[in-house]
């Protein structure tokens, strides 16, 4: 069996959304009166249309732009915490965290955190101006943001 | 004569000191506020609301016309040196602006979005000035079945733009309309993909998924190529200056999108991002470099900073001679303009005339206080480049964050944030343009609406769309813009094989 192609296996994956859509779209509820067109109307025509795309995506070559270029030796070479997809999940990870912890802990303290922790990360080791930046840059935001222009942020355990 | 008399009596107004001062005033606020994340035009205007609620109306106005240019200007910055385009306007300037300011270039690309910029908003005025009265009847005459028409062309034009697949940006435009009409439907209150969960109710916020494929996918691109560790070259501002060759380039795509953009302006909800899609895209087709668009073209550039800046003139003409707010941050315009006890409309020409013409005569002010202000002021925006790459990594993902939190308050959007920025970087990856998708999450809604309304009005018979003249034509124009390609490629195969 030859092997699919990126586009076929995209191509492919579009469809089954595609079809979930359609699913999805038969099972929106009509509205008591009658009109011309209802709710569902619309996300049936966009499911069709996308899974028609999907097919045309499955025929279509692949060009090389279209395909991710494979990640060099020297990449690979690196610890496992610092090879490209690793920084894409930690990082991913980071934001989960810093998501849930905002409002407990407060928008100062996790966004120092996740400002000064991934600089660190990501392979900034001036930590003496890396804080200083994170600090400022985000007290500048919080002060403008809340006292500026009445936007609520969350303090979290701070005082202020 | 009597437009140019008229004009003679705005400029007695704008040009008191206080009102000078308050334009000054105005466009320097809505510089800053439209750098910040999240904040556009009309959270500016709103802010501003308490502020000229004692003033004179005609002084009121020009302050928040101030505020309106400045805060637009303020957006274009972030598009370019940290592609987060923090509102829709804004989104095309990040398409060429962005590569610009990575080639070293911030220092030019600002400065051409501060001249765009002023001379799309004074070529606009004159044309507000001029034609106001005419153009508002015709505005009222585009119905719902022409406002769909026109919805498409806007689409179509955009995914034919892009030099990546059709096909995929197709599908990126149908995903896009999909995400804009997920939630209740506002016509029969259904509930539509929103999962069993209320966060969806209110469907996805722009914002979102705008910082999402641009900003935070950019973040995620650097770091899979590698470029987290990486330091910044030196000289990442380069010059502001501008030579003669590259004047003259940009010339022609000034004036064109300038008139582009104040006649898209005019139609009560199309407005600046329609407006700057079309500039880039009418620029595209017409250059003969077409391809080097989205790589860095000061065309690329140019285009779509007049158009969104004319559209925005353009978008007071319903505003002020109908009284029918043609976008949200006129809304916001009608809401204060309302509360000083101004009502406009047909008879505001005749009742407050002060009003009318201070107000076009303070946007020609306040376009050049947006150039006197902003120039000297680049060098200093653009050192944001200069820092290390990791340091401004990080930076940007605060700044996506209190974006999209500082708007929503939801720590949902936050984490849907993350999901679209993983999704903008599989798009990079496997060659789906973002554009199309941004731009059919903001028209799908008023799509749908106006298909529906306008089907509603025929009795669900669809020949509505071919029926009235507009519509046809617009329909017609974009089945054109989509075959056009195929027809290029396929008079270049022939050509090929006889050759």
């Amino acid at each position: 069996m030859t092997r699919l192609n990126s586009n076929q296996i995209l191509g492919l994956i579009i469809a089954l959304l595609a079809v979930g859509y359609l699913a999805m779209a038969f099972q929106i509820p009509d509205f008591p009166l009658p009109r011309p067109i209802d709710s569902d109307l619309f996300p049936k025509v966009l499911g069709f249309t996308l899974f028609g795309l999907a097919v045309m995506l499955f025929l279509e070559k692949p060009k090389d732009r279209d395909i991710p270029d494979e990640i060099g030796p020297e990449e690979r070479a690196k610890p496992l915490l610092l090879r490209p997809w690793s920084r894409v999940v930690i990082t991913s990870l980071a934001i989960v965290a810093y998501a849930l912890l905002l409002v407990p802990v407060g928008f100062v303290l996790t966004s120092l955190a996740l400002s000064f922790g991934l600089a660190w990360y990501f392979g900034y080791r001036r930590h003496g101006v890396n804080l200083a930046t994170s600090l400022g840059v985000v007290l500048l935001l919080y002060l403008a943001m809340t006292r500026g222009m009445d936007v609520y942020l969350p303090q979290g355990i701070l005082p202020f | 004569m009597d437009a140019f008399n008229n004009l003679m009596y705005g400029f007695g107004i704008a040009l008191e000191p206080t009102n000078i001062a308050y334009v000054f005033i105005g466009v320097f606020a809505g510089t800053i506020i439209g750098m910040l994340p999240g904040l556009g035009p009309i959270s500016a205007l709103a802010l501003m609301i308490p502020v000229t609620f004692a003033m004179e109306p005609s002084s009121g106005l020009i302050l928040m016309a101030g505020v309106y240019y400045g805060a637009i200007f303020g957006g274009s910055t972030s598009s370019i040196l940290l592609n987060a385009p923090g509102v829709a306007g804004t989104v095309a300037t990040a398409f060429d602006g962005y590569p610009m300011a990575r080639k070293g270039l911030a220092g030019k690309a600002l400065a051409i979005a501060a001249y765009a910029s002023f001379i799309g908003g004074t070529i606009s005025v004159v044309f507000l000035m001029l034609v106001a009265p005419v153009l508002g009847r015709v505005a009222v005459s585009f119905g719902p079945a022409e406002y769909f028409a026109l919805m498409v062309l806007g689409l179509t034009a955009v995914v034919t733009l892009s030099d990546k697949s059709l096909v995929k940006g197709l599908i990126a435009a149908v995903v896009g309309v999909m995400i804009s009409i997920m939630g209740i439907d506002l016509q029969t209150g259904t509930e539509r993909y929103t999962f069993g969960t209320t966060h969806l109710l209110d469907g996805i916020d722009f914002l979102v998924v705008a910082l999402g494929v641009f900003a935070l996918a950019e973040v995620f691109y650097m770091l899979l190529r590698g470029g987290g560790g990486k330091e910044q070259p030196r000289n990442a501002i380069g010059s502001l200056r501008l030579s003669r060759s590259e004047i003259k380039e940009i010339a022609g795509p000034v004036g064109r999108s300038s008139v582009l953009g104040f006649f898209v302006g005019v139609l009560p909800g199309a407005g600046a991002t329609v407006a700057s899609f079309l500039g880039y895209s009418m620029e595209k087709r017409i250059a003969k470099d077409g391809d080097t668009f989205g790589k860095g073209n000061i065309k690329g550039l140019a285009a779509p900073e007049t158009a969104n800046n004319a559209a925005c003139t353009g978008s007071f003409v319903p505003l002020l001679i109908l009284g029918v707010p043609g976008s949200g941050t006129t809304a916001v315009l009608l809401g204060a303009l309302l509360v000083m006890g101004v009502s406009p409309g047909p008879m505001m020409l005749e009742q407050r005339p002060d009003v009318f013409w201070g107000v076009i005569a303070s946007m020609y002010i306040g376009n050049i206080m947006l150039l006197v202000l902003n120039l000297p002021l680049i060098p200093l925006i653009a050192k944001i480049l200069d820092m290390p790459r990791p340091l401004l990594l990080s930076l940007i993902l605060i700044f996506c964050m209190i974006g999209v939190y500082g708007t929503s308050f939801s720590v949902f959007d936050l984490l849907l944030l993350l999901g679209f920025g993983l999704l903008g970087l599989g798009m990079r990856l496997f060659g789906f343009p973002a554009a199309p998708l941004i731009l059919a999450l903001i028209l799908g809604n008023i799509m749908e609406e106006s298909m529906r309304r306008a089907l509603q009005i025929s009795g669900g018979d669809w020949s509505i769309f071919i029926d009235k003249p507009i519509s046809l034509a617009l329909l017609i124009i974009a089945v054109l813009s989509l075959c056009l390609p195929l027809v290029k490629k396929v008079i270049l195969q022939a050509r090929q094989t006889r050759g």
